[in-house]
């Protein structure tokens, strides 16, 4: 069975194709990363900014300065510090920019011309304790990988789509008639598939991960991601949990839509003569959930959220609710991906065993 | 041993390829015989498990094969007509990889596929990827893989197509020496390949036997029906619309020598000949879509 696993994976990564997606994925997460570190830019309000990794220790020093539980004290100092000292000419203080905690602080506590709008803390987040800290790389980082992770969701497919409907082209004739073709071939290629799933989404995860670490540090994950600059009020997970939290959900749903979606591509493959007709009915429907009409009011949003898409589209599958156990609806994604990958699984065994060549 | 099908069908919608076919076969090598469109292939299939019958059934020593599962497929060898592979694989990879799924030991899968690529010519080109092969090299792997686990019964399509005639002389005596207390089913469109090594002919035609038994005996069936005559070369061509011909060759003194099938005398100076299995073939197919 060994011997049988180790050739089904060296089918799978010794395909260029494949190697190649692996390469373009690895581009990606790097492109994303380098350039959302130089898009960065912090200003104290006191002569001193920069870009890029300047920012970011701007943002930290910063950020060390507020530390903490947000209280209204803090709330004060802010508006105070940062008060603008030229003309906005018009522009809602609110959207002004100077850097991550300014930002923040603006976005939920100023009025149009920059002073306090007059809310406490308790007005705008309840009884909640807000921890408070740097926290905007980090939250880059996340918003980064849920484009990165759809990306490996295409990668996942294009890898293993053609786990049988590659050998239906001829080899499949051979494969059927050897001892173990039906039995454990069957069960090697599918183990094979959901191993390499699980590797190349390890692998992006970690490349991501280390990246954010090296540059912004491990401070900002235990910080709520509730008080975030301005790109993170609207539309954005409304619990408060922690950056570190939203970390941990992205790297769950990660491996869950790597699961589901391995187990739509076995279940496709097994059905399909042609790989690349595989490869984009698989791909047709990961994506279609997305497509549908349906709102965030309706009763099938909370069903619909749970396809594979939202795993790596982590917001709104976030955002549903939260349980009485503090945990996010989000965690319904576990029995579902384990669902679909094991029908995936026990449907392409099946399929494959009594497939007749032709 | 014996493999036996039991009024064996299968139907492609209204198109009947295996039409209630009964048939025993014990050691030795078959050779299937029939045009295109014959049913050979999806008889071959039926008995390699990878095609399910319409109806009817095969069994080995008396036991259905679908029941039987890995126990049937460890005896079975089986080289497809359209032999497929992977391209980035070695030679040696691909056998070895094959032998997993076939269930040998690691060890024993190593010498065993060092052996047969000696033995099909392939061992000096054993590390390079199969895409680089040219056809013949490919159908020789092919040939390899089927004979990898010593089954107890082979089948091989078309196993000779693509070959030279010097690697034709090499896999007949493969199969010859490898043919001993085994079931080999050959099929073939090159009528020599089947003479030369199989004991035992079947012929088919629109899923049907037309013949099964050994060489001299069905060819007994056209006895006193194969002339061979000389005409002029200029008239060949005319003689060739009107009789079935099965060879032809030209001498020197501006004369022809036809082979003909015919039941009566097809010219005055024609004399009856021994009927081989070429004869035969073409006194069924001739006019029949070939490959």
């Amino acid at each position: 069975m060994n011997n049988l696993l180790k050739f089904e994976l060296r089918k799978i990564f010794a395909k260029r194709v494949n190697l190649l997606a692996l390469s373009f994925i690895l581009a990606l997460s790097l492109m994303f990363s380098f350039a959302t570190l130089q898009n960065m830019y912090a200003t104290d309000g006191s002569g001193i900014e920069g870009s890029g990794k300047a920012a970011v220790e701007i943002d930290k020093q910063i950020a060390k300065k507020y530390a903490g539980p947000l209280t209204d004290e803090k709330v004060q100092e802010m508006m105070t510090e940062f008060k603008p000292g030229h003309d906005l000419h018009g522009m809602n203080a609110k959207y002004l920019y100077m850097n991550a905690t300014q930002s923040a602080a603006f976005s939920r506590f100023s009025d149009m011309n920059g002073d306090w709008n007059g809310l406490s803390v308790s007005d705008v987040f309840g009884d909640e304790v807000i921890k408070i800290g740097y926290t905007a790389g980090w939250l880059q980082t996340s918003q980064n990988l849920a484009k990165i992770l759809i990306v490996l969701s295409f990668v996942i497919i294009l890898i293993t789509a053609p786990v049988y409907s590659g050998e239906y082209g001829g080899v499949d004739a051979i494969i059927l008639t050897t001892k173990y073709g039906k039995t454990k071939c069957a069960t090697a290629k599918i183990m094979a598939s959901f191993m390499a799933s699980f590797f190349i989404t390890a692998f992006v995860l970690a490349v991501n991960l280390l990246f954010a670490v090296t540059i912004y540090g491990t401070d900002g994950l235990g910080c709520s991601i509730l008080f975030a600059h301005q790109d993170f009020v609207e539309g954005y997970i409304p619990f408060n949990i922690t950056c570190g939290t939203v970390i941990k959900y992205q790297i769950l749903l990660a491996f869950l839509s790597a699961l589901a979606v391995t187990g739509i591509s076995l279940i496709v493959s097994s059905l399909c003569k042609n790989q690349m007709i595989a490869f984009v009915i698989s791909a047709a429907l990961y994506v279609i959930p997305v497509l549908l009409p349906i709102s965030e009011v309706s009763p099938l949003y909370r069903v619909i959220v749970l396809a594979p898409l939202f795993y790596s589209q982590y917001i709104s599958i976030m955002s549903v609710g939260r349980m009485a156990n503090g945990w996010l609806y989000a965690v319904w994604a576990i029995p579902v991906a384990l669902m679909i990958a094991i029908i995936g699984a026990v449907f392409s065994r099946k399929k494959f065993q009594t497939y007749q060549v032709g | 041993m014996e493999l036996k099908t039991h009024e064996l069908t299968k139907r492609y919608g209204p198109k009947i390829a295996v039409n209630h076919l009964n048939l025993t076969l014990h050691s030795g090598v078959y050779g299937l015989l029939g045009a295109n469109g014959a049913g050979k292939t999806t008889l071959m299939r039926l008995l390699c498990d990878i095609q399910t019958p319409t109806s009817g059934k095969i069994t080995l020593n008396g036991k259905d094969i679908s029941s039987l599962g890995e126990k049937y497929r460890n005896l079975l060898g089986y080289l497809p007509q359209n032999f497929g592979y992977y391209p980035d694989f070695t030679a040696l990879n691909f056998l070895l990889y094959i032998a997993s799924l076939k269930g040998l030991p690691q060890e024993q899968a190593k010498r065993k596929a060092e052996k047969l690529l000696e033995a099909v010519g392939l061992s000096n080109v054993k590390d390079r990827k199969i895409k680089t092969f040219s056809g013949g090299m490919k159908q020789r792997l092919g040939i390899a893989q089927a004979i990898l686990n010593d089954p107890r019964i082979l089948i091989l399509d078309e196993p000779t197509a693509g070959l030279d005639p010097k690697e034709r002389v090499r896999f007949r005596n493969l199969i010859s020496s490898f043919s001993k207390d085994r079931v080999v089913i050959l099929s073939t469109h090159i009528v020599s390949d089947v003479e030369y090594i199989a004991e035992e002919i079947i012929m088919m035609k629109s899923g049907t036997i037309l013949h099964f038994g050994k060489p001299q005996e069905i060819t007994a069936e056209i006895d006193g029906q194969v002339w061979e005559c000389q005409v002029p070369t200029d008239h060949a061509e005319r003689y060739g619309e009107t009789l079935n011909i099965s060879n032809l060759r030209n001498l020197e003194n501006n004369k022809t020598v036809l082979r003909v099938i015919s039941e009566k005398q097809p010219v005055q100076n024609a004399v009856q000949v021994q009927p081989t299995l070429e004869d035969l073939y073409l006194y069924y197919f001739k006019g029949e879509d070939e490959a």
